[in-house]
């Protein structure tokens, strides 16, 4: 309908467009939201994926000059035990969703349960990979054995690494849920903990493939 | 709308399962060669993917963190393909 036909008060219809144009604007700005959680944690995230990423780069690279060596150790790890944790992390990754939103909704009880199940299977992915390494030095092999198991034992115990740290993050965020630190409006913290979570899950999608499946 | 949210991360977390248990059977029956580690690499992009835009919540965000996350999946799979083919 034309402006023209409208019959109010001009002042009102200048308000009425001002108001309109300012809905338009923050209708604008809330369709990208903000990054979830701290944004310093999103710095930390890419400088350990730039980290990991050359790691696996350089990876590539040392395999290419030594073919055979890496073909024939590869095919000594447990493929089925790399895979087992591959969905333990997934789910793990899935468990921390289902915590964040059930902080949204303000149930800080359920996200506290969803994170204890998180930090569980933290730890079986600890127990597998232990039970791999040791598994490995049983074998007598160790950083000195050859390059492919100078990378493995590194790559993997520098991730394992990632695991408790990101076990500790959530525990430390299940004490805070208990205290009710948290709430549908609060919950800045559990965001932080979850993006750095879902990272190390992120880092193990390419490192599985990579270390376990492709040669 | 949060029980609708939970479901589409239930689903999403299936599809990552379900890529996963095909890279190792990938790995299990197929003999080595280029288009094995192609595809595996392809595989990883895909469940790379889905846990930044589903899991990370990165598909709410600006593009440049979903075009950063992309593009290191991109770069560093491209990478370790250049140095396999080589």
């Amino acid at each position: 309908m034309p402006p023209s036909f409208v019959s109010i008060d001009e002042s009102c219809d200048e308000a009425g467009i001002l108001g309109n144009l300012m809905n338009t604007k923050t209708m604008l700005v809330n369709e990208t939201e903000d990054l979830p959680g701290d944004f310093a944690i999103w710095i930390f995230i890419l400088a350990e994926m730039l980290v990991f990423g050359v790691m696996f780069i350089v990876y590539a690279f040392a395999r290419s000059n030594q073919i055979e060596v890496f073909n024939e150790s590869q095919l000594t790890l447990s493929r089925a035990m790399g895979t087992l944790n591959t969905i333990i992390l997934i789910t793990s990754s899935y468990f921390v969703v289902r915590a964040v939103s059930a902080i949204k909704s303000g149930n800080s009880r359920q996200s506290a349960h969803w994170l204890l199940g998180t930090i569980f299977l933290g730890g079986m992915f600890v127990a597998v990979k232990l039970w791999e390494f040791n598994e490995k030095f049983s074998a007598g092999i160790t950083l000195e054995t050859n390059d492919f198991y100078m990378f493995y034992l590194t790559l993997t115990f520098f991730h394992l690494m990632h695991v408790l740290m990101g076990m500790i993050i959530l525990a430390c965020i299940v004490y805070k849920l208990k205290n009710g630190d948290y709430s549908a409006k609060e919950h800045f913290g559990v965001e932080t903990g979850a993006s750095f979570w879902h990272m190390v899950d992120l880092l193990w999608i390419i490192l599985f493939p990579l270390i376990y499946i492709i040669r | 709308m949060n029980k609708q949210l939970n479901r589409f991360a239930t689903i999403i977390w299936l599809a990552l399962v379900i890529l996963t248990i095909g890279t190792f059977l990938i790995g299990e029956e197929v003999t080595a060669g280029k288009t094995v580690m192609l595809s595996v690499l392809l595989i990883s992009l895909i469940k790379g993917q889905l846990i930044a835009n589903y899991f990370m919540g990165l598909r709410h965000v600006s593009w440049l963190w979903r075009g950063i996350i992309l593009g290191y999946f991109v770069i560093v799979g491209g990478m370790i393909a250049i140095a396999y083919l080589n």
